[in-house]
């Protein structure tokens, strides 16, 4: 896992570099081994909620779908692209991997284990709201028993941000505890300035990640010559939060106290009546981290033991052998994802389950929208009377 | 070695408890391990057929018994249907022992009432061995056991022993029409019997497993014999796939079965959201 991030300003170290120096930099790191995993376009735009969304509507930027990707060459490299389709979670909680592997010859079973280490990782350009979920979902990971799987990957990668400009209305990162200049989960930040990078390194990986790359940097530490590029990213910085803040406000404790104490409150199955529990927001979403682990039989006698990503919005997934379930309607499943993420994570691990980048809207075919739901719930929160006259808290 | 990494077990014993519902006796292949294993009265594991996949139940055999683990289970899905297919001398995969426990060391001194329905009586058999291995420490024991018929009637042999001994106060009874010509206990729900046979509710706890109308039923008879919230115990299931806390299917509310559970009072049980 990445240490603890300092905060902005005084002890990150602060450098320059350059669109040909990062390119550089990105080939040496490819040539030495070292895997690097930034957004690339990977197609052209098939995804209509993708064309609704700006992603792949950028000023001068042909509709594509983006992705992050393992780049197989620095030319690859282009920090211009919006957001990607999926968030980061798919390279530290793979959509499947092996928990280990069994053989079996005559009545001898062997078990085979899986590496828990993996080699270096750089990702570049990380969305900040998809960093910030990796130190979210960290919480979970570790909770009494540690994932060697997620914190193996975690301790492998350097994930350096860019400064996001803020795509569109369903971005609400700085409602949820983040920022889109954020560097929580990360190990350093780049923020567009005049002819490159201003780039600052937040943790020990990520100091020593450029001092080991050091003669593609330029400290700027001290160097008047830098201010005005100091000042301009310092502008666009606070610009994108006052963008970004304008799209929702809410309290977070006030939404986490009402839904823990409303569980059965109308307004929570008015909210999810669009929802048709397709999942494809679960699938999307950097910090929806609830899995399925199976058995995959790859010949006689031998296979693979899987975790593979589940959802919560399937019927299937609290389903007794008995026949019953927990969990029977579709607005109890979606009452079960708005309360994991703004409650039930908030109250046991402190953090909201959510980073604000807004994909479970994008993704959305029925339209379902996370950022009018939390406005609905932030106004009863806000309101000791109950707004619906039929609203009732369950607990006192 | 990571946390989903099963443990090799053999099945050395296998009971047939009823026409679909089979016990087996693990005992770990890996010396170490058998020796070291220990668990606590209550918690559960995740039990697997390599190739179908894995299964929650908890531990039947009472920790007090060394060297060995029972689960009890009804072939219904995929993996207990595999399960079941399994002989002795073959191979399963283990992983637990996982969750909180009965906090039987603080019921000494207490008398015991066991309330179970169906196979809800594997979670509680496990107790009742733990309590009668340690019998001196405790008061009167009382079983009541309901079964839809005789033939749903599990661990019938240990019914049987259970009934023999002078320390033990047992009453078994199946609903109206599942009796049989030689039945010989009561016909009728398990509330009249706990009504009838219930140890004075002052010193005493009360361990209560079966399908849910069975706890439904039972708990506001205890409520009347007098038991207080928090000297009424529980075993919930929900489905689980890690049984560590990270799957984030077990959930009800802020409470996960898996880590908080799945031992829980009536006390608890009554704060619980109402999604079980």
């Amino acid at each position: 896992m990445s240490d603890a991030p300092d905060t902005h300003g005084a002890t990150a170290a602060r450098y320059f570099i350059d669109e040909s120096g990062l390119r550089a930099l990105t080939a040496e790191l490819l040539a030495a081994g070292t895997e690097v995993v930034a957004p690339v376009a990977t197609d052209v735009c098939q995804s209509p909620s993708a064309i609704a969304s700006s992603a792949c509507l950028l000023p001068g930027v042909a509709p594509v779908d983006i992705d992050y990707k393992l780049l197989g060459d620095a030319a690859e490299l282009d920090l211009s692209r919006g957001l990607p389709q999926l968030s980061l979670k798919q390279f530290f909680l793979p959509e499947h991997e092996a928990l280990c592997r069994w053989h079996q010859r005559g009545i001898v079973t062997t078990i085979e284990e899986v590496p828990t280490s993996f080699a270096p990782r750089l990702v570049l350009a990380a969305k900040p709201c998809d960093a910030a979920a990796l130190a979210v979902v960290d919480q979970v990971m570790n909770w009494d028993y540690q994932d060697e799987l997620w914190n193996g990957r975690r301790e492998a990668t350097t994930v350096f941000n860019l400064a996001c400009p803020v795509i569109d209305d369903s971005c609400f990162c700085t409602a949820v505890a983040s920022a889109p200049d954020d560097t929580k989960g990360a190990d350093g930040l780049l923020t567009p300035v005049e002819g490159g990078y201003l780039v600052e390194a937040t943790t020990d990986k990520g100091r020593a990640f450029v001092e080991g790359h050091k003669a593609r940097f330029t400290s700027v530490d001290g160097a008047p010559a830098a201010e005005s590029r100091e000042r301009q990213a310092a502008d666009e910085r606070a610009a994108a939060r006052v963008r970004v803040a304008a799209n929702l406000e809410i309290d977070p404790a006030s939404v986490r106290d009402w839904i823990d104490t409303h569980f059965e409150d109308p307004l929570l199955a008015t909210l999810a009546v669009r929802c048709n529990g397709c999942g494809a927001c679960t699938s999307v979403c950097p910090t929806c981290h609830c899995f399925d682990i199976v058995d995959e039989e790859e010949g006689v006698g031998h296979g693979t033991r899987r975790r593979c990503w589940d959802t919560c919005q399937a019927s299937t997934f609290t389903l007794h052998a008995s026949g019953h379930n927990p969990r029977d309607d579709q607005h109890v499943r979606y009452r079960q994802r708005i309360n994991h993420k703004y409650s039930i994570y908030p109250l046991k691990f402190g953090e909201v389950l959510c980073t604000g980048c807004g994909r479970c809207t994008r993704v959305c075919h029925a339209g379902q929208d996370i950022v009018e739901i939390l406005a609905a719930i932030d106004v009863a929160a806000r309101h000791p009377e109950p707004v619906d006259s039929g609203a009732e808290a369950v607990k006192p | 070695m990571n946390i989903y990494h099963p443990q090799l077990a053999a099945v050395t014993e296998v009971t047939d408890e009823t026409v679909d519902t089979r016990t087996l006796r693990l005992e770990f292949t890996d010396e170490a391990v058998r020796e070291g294993f220990t668990f606590q009265a209550g918690q559960f594991g995740e039990y697997s057929v390599f190739g179908a996949g894995e299964s929650t139940f908890c531990i039947a055999s009472a920790p007090t018994r060394k060297g060995y683990i029972e689960c009890s289970f009804k072939a219904v899905g995929k993996v207990t249907t595999a399960l079941r297919e399994v002989n002795i001398g073959d191979t399963v995969g283990f992983r637990g022992p996982y969750g909180n426990s009965f906090p039987v060391d603080d019921w000494k001194g207490k008398d015991v009432l066991f309330v179970a329905g169906g196979i809800g009586l594997a979670p509680v058999r496990c107790v009742i061995w733990n309590v009668l291995d340690r019998r001196d420490e405790f008061g009167d024991v009382t079983i009541v056991y309901g079964a839809r018929s005789v033939g749903d009637l599990v661990y019938k042999r240990e019914l049987e022993e259970w009934g023999s001994r002078s320390d033990v106060k047992i009453v078994t009874t199946v609903d109206p029409g599942g009796q049989t010509d030689d039945w010989k206990g009561e016909v009728g729900y398990v509330t009249p019997v706990v009504e009838a046979t219930a140890p004075k509710a002052d010193n005493a706890v009360a361990v209560l497993c079966g399908p849910p109308i069975v706890v439904k039923l039972t708990l506001p008879v205890l409520e009347k014999l007098g038991f207080a919230d928090d000297a009424i115990f529980t075993t919930l299931e929900n489905r689980m796939k890690c049984g560590l806390g990270k799957c984030g299917r077990c959930n009800i509310g802020s409470v996960y079965v898996c880590k908080d559970g799945p031992v829980f009072t009536a006390a608890q049980m009554k704060e619980l959201p109402p999604e079980f």
